[in-house]
């Protein structure tokens, strides 16, 4: 498709799409394991001053 | 409250907006509301700018090679304008002190070391069909390799620094010297005699590239524009909580003493 080219093209979109897909994956991932955390130490007892007032 | 003095305790526009968000509860829920619609939006350009990129003609003089075009000129932008946010936010939190500020700079910094890196290694597969090497050391390629190792170094600093007042001080001041980069990678290809060539889709106003090559450029653009945003909110977001985890445990830590 891409002819002589194609080993150039094809690593540069699978590079790009990698390194965004990646970026995304592990901002989610340490996202959700951040909410758990705070469930857990919610769980516990332990609450911010501002969750306290509300 | 009388009409009038309720007019005068609330300031109006971009600025009360701006105010409202520093609660970061506040701004949670908004993220929480706008990222779904950004990322909705963002996908779907990008689905637009690649079948758009897929069905140009090739190029008389690149031939096929014009598509790495349509990934490194966006990422090479938003490399720029990543930092250029970090450095508005740096002077938010050095001038304003908005405490939001901190955790935009500190989101926004893997997201633009990922961009840098794309753009140095789309440019460089871009390079060796066309310049007949991967790489050289001319002023446009090391500034912008520059740009990377200095997101890098904001990253380990953030890392390396625990008090949080501190960090956000140290961190913005290094973000704000970093900032001289940014003209010197714009500018790079004029001040210097460089391999990369100059820009050429706003010259002297008008762009010089056909429209069946401008057009999926810019909606490329636009797409990883979206991107940004969407993953800076989501870090943001993600950033918020780290925080909170850290005054809970510290408490915790307390009720143990």
């Amino acid at each position: 498709m891409f002819g002589k080219y194609a080993a150039f093209i094809i690593p540069s979109y699978l590079v790009s799409a990698l390194v965004v897909g990646g970026l995304t994956v592990w901002i989610m991932v340490q996202y959700r394991r951040r909410k758990a955390e705070i469930r857990e130490l919610e769980a516990r007892g332990i609450r911010r001053a501002s969750s306290r007032e509300r | 409250m009388t009409r009038q003095s309720a007019e005068i305790s609330q300031p109006a526009g971009f600025w009360a907006w701006l105010a409202s968000l520093a609660n970061p509860t506040r701004f949670m829920g908004i993220a929480d509301r706008v990222i779904p619609w950004l990322a909705a939006l963002s996908v779907a350009l990008l689905v637009a700018g690649l079948y758009m990129c897929f069905t140009a003609p090739e190029d008389y003089q690149q031939g096929a090679t014009v598509l790495i075009m349509f990934i490194h000129v966006p990422a090479a932008w938003l490399a720029m304008m990543c930092y250029s946010v970090m450095s508005i936010s740096a002077l938010g939190t050095l001038v304003w002190r908005h405490p939001l500020s901190d955790v935009s700079l500190r989101a926004a910094a893997p997201i633009g070391a990922a961009f840098t890196f794309i753009s140095l290694v789309t440019g460089s597969l871009w390079g060796k069909p066309m310049w007949g090497t991967y790489w050289v050391w001319d002023a446009r390629l090391t500034s912008v390799l520059v740009l990377f190792i200095i997101y890098l170094g904001i990253m380990a600093l953030a890392r390396a620094i625990e008090e949080p007042a501190q960090a956000a001080k140290s961190l913005a001041v290094i973000t704000l010297v970093g900032f001289v980069n940014i003209p010197i990678i714009k500018f790079s290809v004029d001040w210097w005699n460089t391999l990369h060539q100059p820009a050429s889709v706003s010259r002297f106003g008008r762009p010089a590239m056909d429209a069946a090559f401008l057009y999926p450029l810019l909606v490329m653009a636009l797409a990883y524009t979206l991107i940004f945003f969407t993953l800076h909110l989501m870090n943001m977001r993600s950033e918020i909580l780290k925080r909170r985890i850290r005054v809970m445990k510290l408490k915790a830590a307390e009720g143990v003493r």
